[in-house]
C-alpha cells in the first residue's frame, strides 16, 4: 500500500472542497477549513493493480492572493490546482500557485482542473487559453464538481502520474 | 612560452648588459611566468596529495601526530557548522543521545519516585495499607503501586507518522478501542501542528507536542524523521512520555534509511509493530497486574470460599463423627470419657477403662473415623457397671453350663443347676470381686436339688422274694443314690435349707399284710444302712414300710410282684432356711 499526499490548491470559490466532497467520503467537516485552512480526506485509488492512498489536503485559500499556508505544502507529491473557467483570474491565481509550490516542492505531478463545465455558456476561460497550457505542459481537465464530469478522470490522471513517479 | 638565449662567445659585460635589457623587456612577464608556475606545481601537488590522501591517512591511522594535526581543525569545523546551522549535527547525534539522555532523566525520575514513595507509605490509610499488599504480592516497588492506583489511563491509540509529509507509517489501537481513519487523522495532526506552529512561531523543533481533549490527552514525540502521536485516556504520568520517545528513538535507530527515503510505502515500517505495541503493551501490562490482581484477588477469595465451605461442612463431619463416637463410648460400659478434643487433626480421647470393656478402638469405625484418626490415652479402672460386674464375675467364676449369673442390687445371683463345689467355691470367691456385695447361689442350688430329688427319686431297688436281699445288679442304683445324696447334702448344707429324704419299702401282694408291713420297713432299713452308714449333715433320713399298700404295679404276675418288692426314695422340700447343722 502506498499513501500520497496531494495538495488542492486554488482560488477563492473555485469549487475545490466541492470536488473532493465528489470524489471521498469525507470524515472531517468542513469548519476546518476556516479554522485551521485546510480540511483533510483519503481515497483510496487503483493504478495498475497497486493500491495507491490519496491523502488530499484541501488547502484553504483566504483570498484570490493565495495567502497559502505553505507548511501544509510539505512533503506533497502532487497537486490538484483548480480554476474556474467561468473566472479567467483565477487561472492566473492557479497559474501563481502552481510557481509558489514548485519552489517550495520542485517539480512534482500536477493537474489542473478547470470547474464548473456545467456552466460551460458562462467559461470566460477559451479552448485556446488551455491549449497553451497542454503546450505548456500542464494537464488539464474540465470538470463539474457539480454534475461530477471529469472529477474521477482528474484525480485518476494524478494517481497515475504519482504511480509513475515512484 | 620559450626563453630566448643569449649567443655562446659573449663576454660577462655583455651578459649583464643582456641580463638587464631582457630584464626591461620581459621582467614583468618573468615574474608572471614563475607565478603562474609556481601556481601550477601546487595544483598538481593537491592533486597528488588527493589521490594518495586516504591511503595515507589510513596508514597513519595509529599515529597520534596525525589526529592532533587534525583535531583543531575538525573541532573548528564542528563549531563553525553548528553555530551556522545546528540541525544537521542534532539530527545526526540524536539517535545516540536521546536515549541515553532520556535514561539518565528516567533514573532520576525513579529515584525521585521512590523517595517520594518512601514519604507517601509512612502515611497509613487504609488505602496504603491495600497498596503495601499488592506491592508486596506482585513485587512491585511500593512508589509503582501507589502511583499506578492514583494514576488510572490507558494508551488508547499509537501513530506513526512521516514527519515530512504527515502520512501514517503505521498505526496501533489498543483493544476495544475505536480507532477511525488513522491516515487522515495522522495528516490532520500533522496539519494542526502546523497551523500551530505558524500562527504561534517557533521552530519546528517546537511544535505543539500536548493536545487535550476531554479526558484524552495527545502526546506528539518528535524526532528527526518521524512523529510519534499517543493518544491517551485518562492522566498520563510523565514515564509514559519517556516509553513513547524511547519507542520513537529505537524506530528512528531501526528504520533511518527508510524514513529518509520514504515515497508513501509503510511496508518497511510493519517490523517496528512490535515496538509501538511496547507503548499500548507497557500500558496494558501494568493494567494488566491490577487486572491481575484482582482476577488473583477473586481467584483468592473464591478459593477461600470454597475451602471455608469445605472446611466448614468437614468440620461439621467431623464434629458429627466425633459425637457418634463419644456417644458409643458413653454408651459403653467399663469406659468412662473424662476428656475429648481434636488436635493435630486426631480425635484424642482419655478417660478409665476396665480391661473387661470393649476396646474403645474398635467403636471409631462404625462412627466413621478413619483409622489412626483417633488416640486413646485411656487409665484402667475397675468399673463397677452390672454388666463389668457380671462379666468379672463370669470370668473369675467359670459357672458350668447351664448357670447364669445376674446382679441385683448387688447380689449376684446363680440360676440353672450348679453342682455343689461350685457353689461352694463361688459362694467364696464372689463377694471378693469388685461390685458384688452378696452371692445369692440358692436358685441354683434349688435347682440342683430338684435335678437331685428327681435323679433320687427316679431310682429303685428291687429284693428277693420274701428278703431283704436285693436281686443281683442293684449295685449301680445303690452308687447313684450315694452319690447323689452326697451332693444334695451339700447343696442344702450351702444353701442352709435343710431337707428330708424318706426311704419307703415295699412288699408284693403276696403274703399277709401284717408279714409284709414288718419286711417292707427291714427293706427301708437295710437301704438306709447300705446307704447312709453315718448321718448327713443337712439331710434328716426318715424310713417306713408300707407293705404292699403302694405297689409300682397293679397285676398278678410274677414280674408285676418283682417290680413291686422295691424300696423308694423320697425327697423332701428344702426346709425353711436356717443354720446348717
Amino acid at each position: 500500500m502506498i499513501s500520497k499526499k496531494v495538495c488542492l490548491l486554488g482560488g477563492f470559490a473555485v469549487g475545490k472542497t466541492s470536488l473532493v466532497a465528489r470524489f471521498v467520503h469525507g470524515v472531517f467537516s468542513e469548519k476546518y477549513l476556516t479554522t485551521i485552512g485546510v480540511k483533510i480526506d483519503k481515497r483510496s485509488m487503483t493504478v495498475d493493480d497497486d493500491e495507491l492512498d490519496l491523502v488530499i489536503w484541501d488547502i484553504y485559500g483566504e483570498d484570490d492572493y493565495q495567502r497559502v499556508r505553505m507548511s501544509y505544502l510539505r512533503g506533497a507529491s502532487g497537486l490538484l490546482l483548480v480554476a474556474d473557467g467561468t473566472r479567467r483570474d483565477t487561472l492566473e491565481v492557479a497559474r501563481a500557485l502552481r510557481l509558489t509550490a514548485r519552489d517550495h516542492l520542485g517539480t512534482i505531478p500536477s493537474v489542473l482542473l478547470v470547474n464548473k463545465v456545467d456552466l460551460r455558456a458562462a467559461w470566460e476561460i477559451g479552448p485556446e487559453d488551455l491549449d497553451v497550457l497542454r503546450e505548456q505542459g500542464w494537464r488539464v481537465f474540465e470538470t463539474s464538481a457539480k454534475t461530477g464530469d471529469g472529477v474521477e478522470g482528474a484525480f485518476a490522471a494524478l494517481a497515475r502520474l504519482l504511480h509513475e513517479a515512484r | 612560452m620559450s626563453t630566448p638565449t643569449a649567443p655562446a662567445d659573449l663576454d660577462s659585460g655583455t651578459d649583464r648588459e643582456f641580463e638587464e635589457l631582457r630584464e626591461i623587456l620581459v621582467g614583468p612577464e618573468r615574474a608572471a611566468l614563475r607565478e603562474v608556475r609556481a601556481r601550477l606545481d601546487a595544483r598538481l601537488a593537491a592533486h597528488d596529495v588527493a589521490a594518495v590522501l586516504p591511503e595515507a591517512i589510513a596508514e597513519r591511522g595509529g599515529d597520534s601526530r596525525l589526529v592532533r594535526a587534525l583535531t583543531p581543525s575538525v573541532e573548528e569545523a564542528l563549531l563553525a557548522s553548528a553555530r551556522r546551522d545546528p540541525r544537521p549535527l542534532a539530527d545526526a547525534l540524536f539517535p545516540v543521545l536521546g536515549p541515553a539522555i532520556r535514561n539518565a532523566i528516567t533514573h532520576a525520575l525513579s529515584a525521585l519516585v521512590e523517595s517520594t514513595g518512601r514519604v507517601v507509605e509512612q502515611s497509613v490509610s487504609w488505602r496504603a495499607i491495600g497498596w503495601r499488599l499488592t506491592a508486596w504480592r506482585t513485587g512491585q516497588p511500593y512508589a509503582e503501586v501507589a502511583l499506578l492506583h492514583t494514576l488510572l489511563y490507558q494508551v488508547e491509540q499509537v501513530f506513526l507518522i512521516h514527519r515530512e509529509t504527515g502520512l501514517l507509517l503505521h498505526h496501533l489501537t489498543a483493544p476495544n478501542t475505536p480507532g477511525q481513519s488513522p491516515d487522515t487523522v495522522s495528516a490532520m495532526l500533522t496539519a494542526i501542528r502546523d497551523f500551530v506552529s505558524d500562527s504561534f512561531g517557533g521552530t519546528a523543533e517546537d511544535a505543539v507536542d500536548v493536545l487535550r481533549v476531554g479526558n484524552r490527552t495527545i502526546f506528539v514525540e518528535q524526532g528527526p524523521l518521524a512523529l510519534l502521536a499517543a493518544v491517551v485516556r485518562g492522566p498520563a504520568p510523565p514515564e509514559l512520555r519517556a516509553a513513547f520517545q524511547d519507542a520513537l528513538d529505537t524506530v528512528h535507530l531501526q528504520k533511518m534509511e527508510a524514513l529518509d527515503r520514504f515515497d508513501g510505502d509503510a511496508a518497511p515500517f510493519v517490523s517496528v509493530r512490535p515496538v509501538l505495541e511496547q507503548c499500548l503493551r507497557a500500558q496494558h501490562h501494568e493494567r494488566a497486574v491490577a487486572r491481575r490482581g484482582r482476577r488473583w484477588l477473586a481467584a483468592l477469595a473464591l478459593l477461600a470460599l470454597a475451602g471455608s465451605l469445605w472446611w466448614g461442612v468437614s468440620a461439621w463431619q467431623r464434629a458429627q463423627r466425633d459425637r457418634l463416637y463419644l456417644a458409643a463410648l458413653r454408651a459403653e460400659p467399663g469406659l468412662v470419657v473424662v476428656s475429648a478434643s481434636r488436635s493435630g487433626g486426631r480425635f484424642v480421647v482419655g478417660g478409665l477403662r476396665d480391661p473387661l470393656a470393649v476396646d474403645p478402638a474398635s467403636l471409631a469405625a462404625a462412627a466413621g473415623m478413619a483409622a489412626g484418626e483417633v488416640e486413646g490415652r485411656w487409665t484402667l479402672y475397675q468399673a463397677l457397671d452390672p454388666a463389668i460386674v457380671l462379666l468379672r464375675a463370669r470370668g473369675a467364676l467359670a459357672p458350668p453350663s447351664g448357670v447364669s449369673l445376674t446382679l441385683r442390687d448387688g447380689t449376684l445371683v446363680a440360676e440353672g443347676p450348679a453342682d455343689a463345689a461350685w457353689i461352694e467355691r463361688a459362694a467364696q470367691s464372689a463377694p471378693l470381686l469388685a461390685g458384688v456385695a452378696r452371692f445369692d447361689p440358692a436358685p441354683a442350688a434349688e435347682a440342683e436339688g430338684a435335678r437331685l430329688a428327681r435323679a433320687i427319686e427316679d431310682r429303685v431297688v428291687r429284693f428277693q422274694r420274701g428278703t431283704t436281699l436285693l436281686i443281683p445288679g442293684q449295685d449301680e442304683v445303690m452308687r447313684g443314690w450315694e452319690r447323689d445324696l452326697a451332693a444334695l447334702d451339700r447343696v442344702a448344707a450351702v444353701t442352709g435349707r435343710r431337707r428330708q429324704v424318706v426311704i419307703t419299702g415295699h412288699a408284693d401282694s403276696d403274703g399277709s399284710p401284717e408279714a409284709n408291713l414288718p419286711l417292707s420297713r427291714l427293706r427301708a432299713e437295710f437301704v438306709r444302712t447300705r446307704l447312709l452308714p453315718g448321718a448327713l449333715a443337712a439331710i434328716d433320713v426318715a424310713i417306713e414300710g408300707v407293705g404292699s399298700a403302694a405297689p409300682a404295679v397293679r397285676g398278678g404276675t410274677d414280674a408285676d410282684k418283682a417290680r413291686n418288692r422295691r424300696v423308694t426314695l423320697r425327697v423332701g422340700p428344702p426346709a425353711p432356711a436356717g443354720p446348717a447343722r
